[in-house]
């Protein structure tokens, strides 16, 4: 059991027990603090294998982004009525029966993978990044600053309130 | 446990958390929540085949930085529509948005 094996496990119980959470409690606000936490958990997964950058960015867009909006969007939204509805609707055995299904397909395919063993100390990331984003990966590069802009400008078009009659 | 089965199961699992969230839950902010652990398993795919079949180069990693960069454009989309869902249908259940049902 080396420190490497102890700190996947914590870093394993960090990301699968409140993602568990997030998907059963009650409480939508408390759901959203669980998955912050699962999420920082996938960043902390991030640097064990060497990706700090992704890391760093997990971070700042998921933990510091994403889920700081949905905090805002679940305060913003539901009335009192929605929060003490029952959480899971009818066809839950269905879907538990489904996600098991998948969990245990996908334990017995992933036994084929090759049996690698851990790379050395990776390098730091953020410069090889960047030269595989400008120059190998230009393409999706620029094309994923269209999809961000055109995001931004619906969302803000559509969440206006028809004041002006047009 | 430290090896590619143990990253990528750990994926595994996040899938199906994600994948029953989705199915079962009624809240849809919940279920915008379960689409992001799906893409969180995806992106953790990605950076354990990098580092444990390609430890020389970075693909792996400039794939999952793309999807994190999609999956926010979709989750800012994603937020705006609840909100205004919620402005109109005074509900963010899933069965209370029904207008569009046969």
């Amino acid at each position: 059991m080396t420190v490497q094996d102890v700190v996947f496990l914590f870093l394993s119980l960090m990301i699968v027990v409140p993602a568990a959470l997030t998907v059963t409690v009650k409480n939508v606000f408390h759901a959203a603090l669980y998955l912050v936490v699962s999420l920082t958990g996938v960043a902390g997964l991030f640097a064990m294998m060497g990706a700090d950058f992704l890391f760093v960015a997990q971070l700042l867009v998921y933990s510091g982004g994403i889920l700081i909006l949905l905090l805002f969007v679940v305060l913003l939204s539901g009335t009192p009525k929605d929060w003490a509805a029952r959480a899971i609707n009818e066809q839950w055995m269905a879907a538990s029966l489904v996600s098991a299904f998948f969990v245990a397909a996908l334990a017995v395919l992933l036994r084929a993978l090759p049996e690698a063993a851990p790379a050395a100390d990776a390098a730091p990331t953020t410069s090889a990044l960047g030269f595989l984003l400008l120059r190998d990966m230009l393409l999706p590069f620029e094309a994923v600053s269209l999809v961000l802009l055109s995001a931004l400008v619906g969302a803000v078009h559509f969440s206006k309130k028809d004041e002006v009659p047009s | 446990m430290n090896s590619l089965f143990g990253v990528t199961f750990i994926a595994a699992v996040l899938l199906a958390l994600g994948l029953f969230g989705v199915l079962a839950r009624r809240n849809v902010l919940t279920v915008l929540m379960s689409i992001e652990l799906i893409f969180n398993a995806a992106v953790i795919n990605f950076v354990a085949f990098n580092r444990y079949l390609h430890p020389g180069g970075v693909w792996g990693q400039g794939v999952g930085l793309f999807v994190i960069a999609l999956a926010a454009a979709e989750a800012v989309v994603g937020f705006a529509l609840v909100l205004v869902v919620y402005r109109s249908f005074k509900s963010v259940l899933a069965e209370n948005l029904d207008i569009l049902k046969g």
